[in-house]
């Protein structure tokens, strides 16, 4: 078990220091979500705005931001790996590939986060939005359960980014509808019901509703509700990636196909 | 006249070359992902951002916007990696090496992807009236029609530029992807660009796309020729001189690499 932990730590700092190095790092936590977040706070934050729209203006930037580097960088943990040449060393190791993944999707998360701070410094000194009735508890952890479910994600992309590169291309291209229907910059609710009733499967749309919830006095709580749906949810997609990192070792030892995939 | 043919056999002859080899898009799946997937995303996100912001009755302000700022999709991605990629596939010193035009060869990265980029706005165009009822009964098609292709020049002149600039750096589409979302905000394509600041608005009328999306929009209300003539003019101009620019840049970046041999470092 130590060494299974030593392992994921070092994949946890190798991760660090690559992403420390790579520019699309920076695009993804810094840039990205700054830009999305001076439109949002721009569009949000005209004339008569209420202060939940204003809500939505700062959380917004760093929620896309987040979930850009989620799916991005730690869900390409394998297809990473491919591309430097490593895919087959991380194979022929005694530890389990989950493991070293583990650690880098870690060290994505963890860069994830860090967009909170450029977009919540512009809104504030840009444009002078807080986030007055904010409750921490709920808040906080809100956002524990948003990074599971990013973290579920993440793991259950890593092999099925690997096994069919087109998904990664699919994923990229719908990255909008994304924002759209886990509601980082706007309500859910805004949306024609069926296209809730699709956003509803997904574990990120309960996790920001709870977020947003616990930054605003008005409007229904139900945060054990919102939680569960999370965790209900993640777990299922974790389900599946146990299925996909079967087919992955298949590809990798079995048939040897996986760097050809 | 043999000497004019002879160029225009190297425009067409580059033309094919760079599209068959430096396109990026020319997968199917690629082609859905990026060409019809985000198009219809995008409209779709910005859309219901500004009618969450301002209602219901705002939603063809950000359909139209959102649907000519698609062109930027092949201008600036398109361009810029079609113009770098050389470095990136290696191919960058022969092209240094050909005795061919360098005018012409550089103005034909941008043929495929102008082309490319009407299409969408066509698509994006299409989509906004499908899904939110863009209604363009009292349009100035033509006039509109006109605006897209020059909007769609003029930001494969911004592509040119950045292009350029990207021979010298290993992800040259950082660039693009970073002036893509800069376009969003500051070009008046969700919010007007008087609500910018001063620096910003000087920054915005000297990019393309600013003032071609301010007349694309009166052509829609149904302005005519001369109600916009000045702003088209205007964009000409802008996408005429970031063009230039890029040319200047791409042979300052050749005399350099010729200089020091450094066709293929990074």
């Amino acid at each position: 078990m130590r060494s299974l932990a030593r392992a994921a730590l070092g994949s946890f700092r190798l991760a660090v220091r690559l992403r420390v190095v790579s520019p699309w790092s920076y695009l993804n936590w810094l840039v990205f979500p700054l830009l999305f977040a001076a439109v949002g706070l721009y569009v949000l934050g005209g004339r008569g705005a209420t202060s939940s729209h204003l809500v939505y203006g700062v959380l917004g930037g760093g929620l896309i931001g987040y979930w850009s580097v989620a799916y991005i960088d730690a869900g390409n943990g394998i297809q990473d790996e491919r591309w430097n040449g490593t895919l087959e060393q991380i194979f022929a190791t005694p530890t389990p590939l989950v493991v070293i993944l583990l650690g880098k999707v870690l060290a994505g998360l963890a860069f994830g986060l860090l967009s909170f701070l450029p977009t919540a410094a512009l809104a504030y000194f840009g444009f002078h939005a807080v986030l007055p009735d904010l409750d921490p508890w709920p808040f906080v952890i809100s956002l524990a359960v948003l990074t599971f479910s990013f973290f579920c994600i993440a793991i259950t992309l890593a092999p099925l980014f690997a096994l069919w590169r087109w998904a990664f291309s699919m994923l990229n291209g719908f990255e909008l509808g994304v924002y759209v229907l886990c509601g980082f910059m706007f309500p859910v609710a805004v949306l024609a019901s069926w296209a809730q009733g699709v956003a509803g499967a997904l574990a990120p749309t309960w996790a920001v509703r709870a977020l947003y919830a616990s930054t605003l006095s008005g409007g229904p709580h139900d945060y054990a509700l919102w939680w569960g749906a999370v965790a209900g949810l993640s777990l299922a997609y974790l389900v599946g990636a146990y299925f996909l990192y079967a087919l992955v070792e298949r590809e990798a030892r079995v048939s040897g196909e996986l760097a050809l995939a | 006249m043999r000497r004019l043919a002879a160029e225009a056999r190297v425009f067409a002859r580059s033309t094919w070359l760079q599209y068959v080899a430096l396109f990026q898009w020319a997968t199917v799946r690629g082609y859905f992902a990026y060409k019809v997937l985000l198009p219809i995303t995008q409209i779709l996100f910005f859309v219901e951002l500004g009618v969450y912001a301002t209602g219901r009755q705002n939603a063809l302000y950000f359909a139209l916007g959102n649907a000519l700022q698609l062109t930027a999709n092949a201008g600036i991605f398109g361009v810029i990696a079609t113009v770098a990629n050389e470095r990136q596939f290696g191919t960058l010193p022969l092209l240094l090496a050909s005795p061919a035009n360098r005018l012409v060869t550089f103005l034909s990265r941008a043929a495929v992807n102008v082309m490319d980029g009407i299409v969408t706005v066509v698509v994006g165009l299409g989509i906004a009236i499908v899904l939110f009822g863009l209604d363009l009964h009292h349009a100035n098609l033509a006039l509109l029609g006109v605006c897209v292709v020059v909007i769609s020049v003029t930001t494969a002149g911004l592509g040119l530029m950045f292009g350029s600039i990207g021979l010298v750096m290993r992800d040259a589409i950082i660039i693009a992807n970073v002036i893509y979302y800069v376009m969003l905000i500051i070009c008046g394509i969700n919010f007007p660009v008087s609500r910018l600041p001063v620096v910003l608005q000087i920054v915005s009328y000297s990019l393309p796309l600013t003032r071609g999306v301010e007349a694309a929009r009166q052509a829609a209300a149904g302005a005519s020729l001369g109600h916009v003539s000045g702003l088209l003019a205007g964009e000409v101009l802008v996408g005429v001189l970031w063009a230039l620019g890029g040319y200047l840049v791409f042979r300052a970046l050749e005399g350099w690499a010729r200089h020091g041999g450094l066709q293929e470092a990074y």
